[in-house]
């Protein structure tokens, strides 16, 4: 078999990057792929650190953390490159490094991030004085007298209108976000008739859930060109289809660049030659095969992923490679007694050890192979959700790693 | 004032038998619990209907009222009985004698112990160690849901004119020359403190017996006894499965539906409040338990939990595991203050013989003649076969009759009546469990729901594979919506508590695939929907 320049493994945020910028280097990339990855559980937002300005923050972190690994320039031209990748699609995103942009979840509350899609940018609403939040009969997780009562303590002094619209989805299984944006993919008029007959002025906004198609922003210009008020959409529970259309960016890209993309391919070893990594071996029903690179990307994730497991306490595992994981050993340092605590969760810490080429160490700092890089949810020593930092580092290590 | 002729104190299993009892012999009775009803060791424990085989050598007394109310509960309470049947399997480790005294104690009880070959042994229990099982036995074992039966207890005591009263907290007596003449209470949500006037008390407080007994200047002999138990996500077993050995910490598997619960460890605790539970207690249980299920950790921990026995330890009586699971009752008449009575110890099996005792003491006092009759009357109807075709065109057949069972005849009709009529409320509000916008809609209107912990007690949401992950949203959405209760309205707040509640019993046990449900948990509620609402520093 031919030898790849690079074999990524995983179908997350941060292989997919990890792919597209290696294949914009005129590499041969091999993308191996199993199951669907955590985007489907994305806000589609991507967050880069909770502070005010991320970039200033990012600056002031301890050398032992991910992002001192990947370095500011990779964290910058990782974003260039992912708005570039989200553009192509018609897909853009508002935002930069300095800035946090608010968005509006599905309960109501406001979410704050570097980058969000412009559908879901609520920084507008600021100057509207009436505030429509629009739900679809039959469609689930979306209630608008919550999101109501929890926004206005955001937004004083604005008039709300909770208003309940439809668009036939009633009479069969229960209607997701995800059903609904499929659903009116090409099929957007039923909609835009039912928005335009609230008669709202540009000087409302109108909320929705995301349910504005499944590719990139084309069933939105559809909808809002008819439209005099502006409209947002929220997060949803999972599926996502904020999440979808950020996939659907990326394999357009991916494809586009002639990447070999292998679906339903379980790495389970890597071919290791002394401090290199030869190749990979994917297991599929009847037998094995070994897919030869010259360098190799681990983007399998975390715990949520399987990128990491733990059947015994105290003992994590990285499955493909045995690579050392770091963790906090104990019971008292795994968890926190509250779920929400306001300090990071040590389990969601654990992850494995980079030198800053993105390399796994062992614990005494050690590279351990020179060819393999470590991106994304693997990575550990920080908590990446309660930093809001998972996003951010899921690009630049990718980024990273790919063009290194 | 309010006035009651008998305040029950307590929200168990006990409790609910004693003002189901009273009110069946047209006493009129009002209960008054501190939090939510079952709330202490009536839910937190194996869900064991215990055929008495546990207690055959050690305490035969126990053993016997065991197979009576055994199968007293079958008959009163079918919807909430699973007859899994049980088995006894001695392993290797485990002394010979003592299977011997056991069949013995079992014959000398009532208890049929009916010996089974090893190969029909991992017939029906395909799981258990073969290296190590060493003879097993049938007996009439069971599972019992202990939500469903207080939830039952409610529903017939209110037909007799049963009034009961949540997050109503005793903080004292009134009384006149040694005469109780009322209650003081206090609303746990506003603070509001005021008096019931009542003839007697009883004191069903379980573990709480003894701040009860303070509050009346009465020292009462109650040591809350804290076990620990493992629910797996799985049916490991299809019988309740025990060791054939002297009572120990992690012997015992009751199956429930689709998932198994694995207990349990006893240790003196001295605030009966502790349900905490340790990765060092989850251990424990897991090293003891995989003796007779060798795969154990192979299946997913849903979750951990503990819960207080109120073991009574009579004047220089034993403590722990060797204590008595038997029951007493105390007429405070002795100790000065009359009209006052304490039930204490006792366990889940034998609740409604505990009512009944009690209840016949209320009634000699109150010259009150009517004998009991709830060993007799089924506690609610059955829903009509009708009715429940009717709600199987919107859901599933096994979520059907468990939605039956816990509704109840009138508010499973109410239920299939807006699932007829209003095709949203047919959302799933829990896929996990089966339970639909109607339903918690319905739950939510009730005098009794005041948290979202509430509403899933009565209905189940959040109790199964995802702990919480997507009904939190809608259950506090709907909740916000439809809850009768001023504690309803913040979603947030609702939502977050909801969620910590789940928390509490998956700390412990934060690995696997349940470490996997956490990750998800936190991306969905701290990064897709911020709910704690920070902005950034």
């Amino acid at each position: 078999m031919k030898t790849s320049d690079v074999i990524v493994i995983g179908g997350g945020l941060a292989g997919f990057m990890a792919a597209a910028a290696a294949a914009s280097r005129k590499q041969s990339v091999t993308l191996l792929t199993y199951g669907s990855g955590s985007l489907p559980l994305a806000s589609g937002a991507i967050d880069f650190f909770d502070a005010k300005i991320p970039e200033s923050a990012i600056k002031d972190l301890p050398d032992t953390h991910p992002y001192k690994k990947i370095g500011a320039k990779a964290l910058d031209d990782a974003t260039k490159f992912f708005c570039e990748i989200t553009a192509q699609a018609n897909l853009p995103y508002v935002g930069r490094l300095s800035t946090q942009i608010p968005i509006v979840t599905a309960v109501g509350t406001l979410k704050y991030s570097a980058l969000v899609p412009e559908s879901m940018d609520a920084s507008k609403i600021i100057s509207k004085s009436k505030i429509f939040v629009v739900e679809i009969a039959g469609l689930k997780d979306f209630y608008a007298s919550m999101i109501i009562d929890n926004l206005k303590k955001h937004f004083h002094d604005r008039t709300f209108q909770a208003v309940k619209i439809d668009l036939k989805l009633l009479g069969g299984r229960d209607i997701t976000c995800m059903d609904a944006a499929q659903l009116l993919t090409d099929n957007e008029q039923p909609l835009a008739n039912e928005l335009k007959a609230l008669n709202a002025t540009p000087d409302d906004a109108i909320i929705i859930p995301p349910i504005l198609g499944v590719a990139g922003n084309f069933s939105r210009d559809v909808v809002k060109t008819q439209l005099r008020a502006d409209i947002f959409e929220t997060t949803c529970l999972p599926p996502s289809p904020a999440g979808m259309r950020l996939q659907r960016a990326f394999m357009k890209y991916l494809q586009k660049s002639g990447v070999k993309i292998l679906e339903n391919s379980k790495v389970v070893r890597g071919v290791v030659e002394g401090k290199k990594v030869t190749g990979v071996v994917v297991e599929n029903v009847v037998r094995e095969k070994t897919f030869p690179a010259r360098k190799v990307i681990l983007a399998t994730g975390g715990f949520y992923s399987g990128g990491i497991t733990l059947r015994d306490f105290d003992k994590p595992k990285e499955p493909i490679f045995d690579l050392p994981v770091f963790f906090p050993e104990g019971a008292e340092n795994w968890s926190n007694t509250e779920l929400f605590s306001g300090k990071p969760q040590g389990f969601s810490t654990t992850g494995i050890l980079t030198d800053d080429k993105l390399r796994p160490v062992d614990s005494s700092g050690k590279v351990l192979f020179d060819n393999l890089h470590v991106v994304g949810a693997n990575l550990g020593g920080c908590d990446k959700i309660f930093e809001r930092s998972s996003g951010g580092i899921a690009i630049s290590s990718a980024f990273k790693a790919a063009t290194i | 004032m309010e006035k009651a002729t008998v305040v029950v104190i307590g929200g168990g299993a006990t409790g609910l038998g004693i003002l189901r009892d009273l009110s069946m012999r047209g006493v009129k009775a009002l209960l008054v619990e501190k939090n939510d009803l079952v709330n202490g060791a009536s839910s937190r424990y194996h869900g064991l209907l215990h055929s008495g085989g546990r207690y055959a050598v050690k305490d035969q007394e126990a053993a016997k009222e065991c197979i009576i109310e055994n199968q007293i509960m079958r008959k009163i309470g079918k919807s909430c009985v699973e007859p899994c049947g049980g088995m006894f399997t001695r392993l290797d480790i485990d002394d010979p004698a003592y299977e011997e005294l056991w069949v013995k104690g079992c014959a000398d009880s009532g208890i049929e112990a009916t010996p089974i070959t090893l190969d029909e042994a991992f017939k029906l229990e395909p799981r258990l160690s073969r290296k190590r099982v060493k003879s097993a036995y049938l007996v009439p074992d069971a599972a019992v849901d202990g939500f469903r039966m207080a939830w039952q207890l409610i529903d017939s005591s209110k037909r007799y004119g049963g009034q009961l009263k949540t997050y109503t907290e005793v903080v004292g007596f009134d009384s006149v020359n040694g005469e109780l003449r009322g209650v003081k209470v206090r609303n746990q949500f506003t603070g509001e403190v005021y008096e019931i006037g009542c003839d007697i008390a009883v004191n069903a407080a379980g573990g709480w017996a003894g701040f009860v007994g303070k509050l009346a200047n009465v020292e009462i002999g109650v040591q809350p006894d804290k076990g620990t138990l493992i629910a797996f996500n799985q049916r490991i077993t299809n019988h309740v499965v025990n060791r054939l050995h002297k009572s120990s910490d992690g012997d015992i598997f009751v199956p429930h539906g689709s998932i198994t619960i694995l207990g349990t460890s006893s240790m003196s605790v001295p605030d009966p409040e502790d349900t905490s539970t340790s990765r060092e207690e989850v251990e424990s249980l897991l090293k003891i338990g995989e003796e007779t299920f060798e795969d154990l950790r192979d299946f997913r921990i849903l979750r951990t939990f503990a819960g207080s026995r109120p073991l009574y330890i009579p004047p220089g009586g034993a403590v722990g595991r060797s204590a008595s699971r038997g029951f007493a009752i105390v007429d405070h008449a002795n100790d000065g203050l009359k009209g006052f009575f304490t039930i204490v110890g006792g366990k889940f099996t034998t609740y409604r013989l505990m009512a009944e005792k009690m209840c016949d003491q209320i009634c000699a006092k109150l010259n009150n003649k009517t004998a009991c009759r709830t060993a007799e009357e089924p506690l609610v109807e059955e829903v009509s076969d009708n009715d429940k075709a009717r709600a199987k065109k919107f859901f599933p057949s096994y979520g059907t009759n468990l939605a039956a069972t816990r509704l109840g005849v009138e508010r499973f009709k109410k239920v299939v009546e807006r699932l007829e009529n209003d095709p949203e409320s047919r959302q799933l509000v829990c896929e996990c469990e089966n339970v639909t916008r109607a339903e918690v809609e319905e739950i939510c209107k009730s005098d009794t729901s005041f948290i979202v912990n509430d509403v899933r007690r009565r209905t189940r949401i959040g109790m199964g594979t995802c702990q919480g992950n997507f009904c939190a949203l809608r259950a506090a959405a709907v909740f916000a919506d439809m809850g009768v209760e001023s504690t309803a309205k913040d979603s947030l707040i609702r939502m977050r508590e909801f969620l910590q509640g789940r928390w509490k019993g998956i700390r412990p046990v934060l690995l696997g695939r349940t470490l996997r449900e956490t990750e998800m948990t936190r991306s969905i509620y701290e990064l897709s929907m911020n709910v704690t609402g920070g902005e950034p520093q």
